[in-house]
């Protein structure tokens, strides 16, 4: 056994063994105050374990293991429904860029140890209402203000800012020049005066993504964590951090083999639907989609462990993934007939057609909507020009409203 | 019969589309969602005051003696604007039914009432997934049905129903009050379609005379209720489709109208290809009410319309970004319509399956 296999079947056993306290049944019925505090506990006990920080720094409270040795833990950790997701963010991309950027090491530290522990949580405030697939083309100013900055605008999408105790934030500080030259990044206090958070509801019900107001909110100059106008190299670093996530070729909806457990289970003709020639090649093109992503993630780990750099075909797996999951799902609603039209707002998009179908369409907008990573590739990949943009180059006051 | 709309059916087109402007709001269908058991009262009330309910009736009975194509048009206007119950369709089968397969005194009995929309009907066809079995899991015997029906649309409120039954020799259609039937109601994604599962235990029912096989009335009167919804689908997917033309003329990025960038220009022009076919499938549909060749207009026009509504709602999402899945914005609402208007009156498979029957005579 490799070194890795060994290190993912000890972290299997590991996680075996914590599913009786943190587990889907111990999540079911929780109110979501209640589910947040299981989080926090069961994000303690990672910590405890050596399975928080797996690829960070030691001297910052990591494990400083390998990129691999994370995306194991992940991979084996998203078969159980553990309450992980407060902390998605918080350490996939903000927490990271912290420990890159901040100054202040002492600081730095005392964050990254509360952040691993679960205690404290971080968001990440790039999105505005006029600037989503367009970045750079964001609106919230800060001035300057005694030896300080002054924050006013709005940010929207932010992933549990509702619960943050800190953010990330990328703000316009000179509209006078194009539009990704004005731009600086600082970390703020989300308990700071002037901050608003307003919980945005989703189509399928839920939640988790915030409007974030900023009313004259102060800080400090040493909370900068750009050059003045370097703001957007940063936010670009922030987003490039996980490039190698562990992915679900599934994308993050049923498994396969549960459309499988439908199509024998119901009648198509007074026929097993599984017999249905239309039914069998859903089946088969979907296994097809999904295993060559499978293929794609295991030749990426494969060349990591061998010191390459993995290609860019990585970046396909959420782009064909969601979209097909969504038309899976429809199917499967559709083959239920006059029995499908039952809908859990609680069930999990992982287990349940309908919360799958009715949530996909955020999958496809949420980091990074389907054209953009159209436009990636076309533009990064393959080197094709980009669309006309009259944008390019115009100081940001001077684009047309 | 034309595919022209003449001056009075377009009349009908343009009454009926401001009437409902006026009458339904998003703001008003989003809070229905999360209750069980309601629907749009207001849409109702609008669809027997404006005679909706008569129109495709005899006038001997209290209709309006109009056909498909007019009740087709005031289903694409309901569908535009999210229909807030589904009793227009619903009763319309059960009234079709009891019209060409019931006696005079059940004709007399039923039709004023479903006319006027004092009296919602409702069809109950389908056992589970199958929306026409070979063996109704219903059962009839000595005028009364015992048995379930799964998944009823409208089947909260109806007062009457008509259901497809297995008899001692054979399958029928029935007629059945159900005042006295256990209805258990279904927490849908769509809850003002207001579906609901019915046990029938011992409940008094009359069959209605059908000469020749009783499934082929049955699939007749789903076919009459397929083009009525492939209207509906067509209007949601067209009303989606300007939503996301209007979306796209108005949000910029990167400098310029998102519907400068041709990812999203032929996106939306490609649901403009989808929504033509339907509608042109629909009136061909609704002109050949009686040919021989009905089922399969109808079945063309029951794809195209599923097709165009469930696409338009994807993409029509898809080109509004992050606002388009809020609560709020609604679009979800065009989104679950889709979703249980492609169920309702069978879904695509079964019409795949009706129309390469019709066409070939090899059966699936």
């Amino acid at each position: 056994m490799s070194n890795l296999e060994a290190y993912r079947a000890r972290a299997a056993a590991w996680l075996e063994s914590m599913v009786p306290a943190f587990g889907k049944a111990a999540r079911k019925g929780l109110s979501e105050a209640d589910d947040l505090a299981l989080a926090r506990r069961y994000q303690a006990a990672k910590f405890e374990s050596g399975y928080a920080g797996i690829n960070w720094p030691v001297e910052y409270g990591g494990q400083g293991l390998g990129h691999l040795e994370k995306v194991t833990f992940d991979s084996e950790e998203m078969k159980h429904g553990f309450p992980n997701a407060y902390f998605g963010i918080s350490l996939g991309m903000p927490v990271p860029i912290l420990m890159q950027f901040g100054e202040d090491k002492a600081f730095v530290k005392e964050r990254v140890l509360k952040a691993l522990r679960g205690e404290e949580i971080w968001c990440q405030l790039f999105s505005e209402p006029a600037g989503g697939s367009d970045l750079a083309g964001l609106r919230t100013k800060a001035e300057p203000d005694g030896n300080g900055w002054k924050i006013n605008g709005q940010k929207v999408w932010t992933s549990w800012a509702q619960y943050s105790d800190y953010g990330v934030i990328v703000v316009r500080t000179d509209p006078n020049v194009p539009k990704h030259k004005g731009l600086t990044y600082f970390w703020v206090d989300m308990k700071a005066p002037g901050v608003t958070v307003r919980p945005i509801r989703l189509a399928g019900g839920d939640s988790h993504v915030n409007e974030v107001f900023f009313d004259d909110v102060k800080v400090d100059d040493d909370q900068r964590m750009s050059p003045v106008g370097g703001g957007f190299a940063v936010a670009m670093a922030t987003l490039m951090i996980e490039r190698y996530v562990a992915t679900d070729s599934g994308g993050f909806g049923p498994h396969l083999d549960l459309f499988v457990e439908l199509a024998k289970a119901i009648l198509v003709n007074g026929k097993p639907a599984i017999a249905d020639g239309r039914i069998r090649q859903q089946i088969a093109r979907n296994y097809a989609m999904r295993n060559g992503l499978n293929s794609i993630t295991a030749r990426a780990m494969a060349m990591m462990q061998a010191g390459m750099v993995p290609g860019p075909e990585g970046s396909l797996n959420k782009l064909v993934s969601v979209r097909s999951r969504q038309k899976l799902s429809e199917l499967a609603i559709d083959l239920r007939g006059s029995d499908g039209f039952a809908f859990d707002d609680h069930a999990s998009q992982k287990e349940d057609w309908t919360s799958s179908w009715i949530n996909a369409p955020t999958g496809r907008i949420a980091g990074g909507a389907d054209e953009m990573l159209l436009n990636t590739i076309a533009e990064k990949i393959l080197g094709l020009p980009q669309d006309h943009r009259p944008d390019k180059g115009v100081p940001f006051n001077q684009i047309p409203a | 019969m034309s595919i022209l709309y003449d001056e009075g059916q377009q009349a009908i087109a343009t009454e009926s589309r401001r009437v409902l402007e006026a009458r339904v709001s998003k703001d008003e269908l989003l809070p229905l969602l999360e209750m069980t058991g309601r629907y749009h009262e207001g849409f109702w009330n609008t669809a027997k005051e404006q005679g909706w309910t008569a129109l495709a009736l005899p006038e001997q009975y209290g209709g309006l003696a109009l056909g498909l194509v007019e009740l087709g048009l005031i289903a694409h206007q309901a569908g535009r604007t999210l229909s807030g119950a589904p009793f227009l369709t619903s009763g319309f089968g059960c009234a079709k039914a009891i019209e060409l397969y019931g006696s005079d005194e059940q004709k007399a009995r039923w039709l004023p009432g479903l006319a006027s929309g004092e009296i919602v009907g409702a069809v109950a066809f389908a056992s589970g997934s199958d929306p026409l079995p070979a063996y109704p899991a219903i059962r009839f015997a000595d005028g009364r049905i015992s048995g379930r029906a799964a998944g009823v649309t409208g089947g909260l409120v109806a007062d009457i129903a008509v259901v497809y039954a297995m008899g001692a020799l054979g399958p029928l259609l029935v007629v059945a009050e159900l005042s006295d039937v256990e209805r258990s109601a279904i927490g849908s994604f769509d809850n003002s379609r207001c579906y609901a599962h019915l046990g029938f235990t011992d409940i008094p029912a009359q069959p209605l005379a059908i000469d020749g096989a009783a499934r082929e009335a049955a699939l007749h009167i789903l076919a009459l209720q397929a083009v009525i919804t492939a209207h509906e689908q067509t209007g949601g997917a067209e009303a989606m489709m300007e939503i996301a033309r209007d979306y796209a003329l108005t949000r910029r990025a990167f400098g310029q109208v998102i519907g400068a960038f041709q990812s999203v220009k032929h996106r939306i022009a490609e649901l403009y290809g989808l929504v033509e076919l339907a509608r042109a499938n629909c009136i061909h549909a609704a002109s050949r009410e009686g040919a021989p060749d009905f089922i399969v207009a109808a079945a063309s026009a029951r794809l195209s319309a599923t097709e165009a509504y469930d696409t338009a709602a994807r993409d029509g999402i898809q080109i509004h970004g992050g606002i388009g899945v809020t609560w709020e914005a609604g679009l979800h609402l065009h989104m679950r319509r889709a979703r249980s208007l492609a169920i309702e009156q069978g879904n695509g498979l079964f019409w795949e399956d009706i129309l390469v029957d019709c066409l070939t005579g090899e059966a699936a």
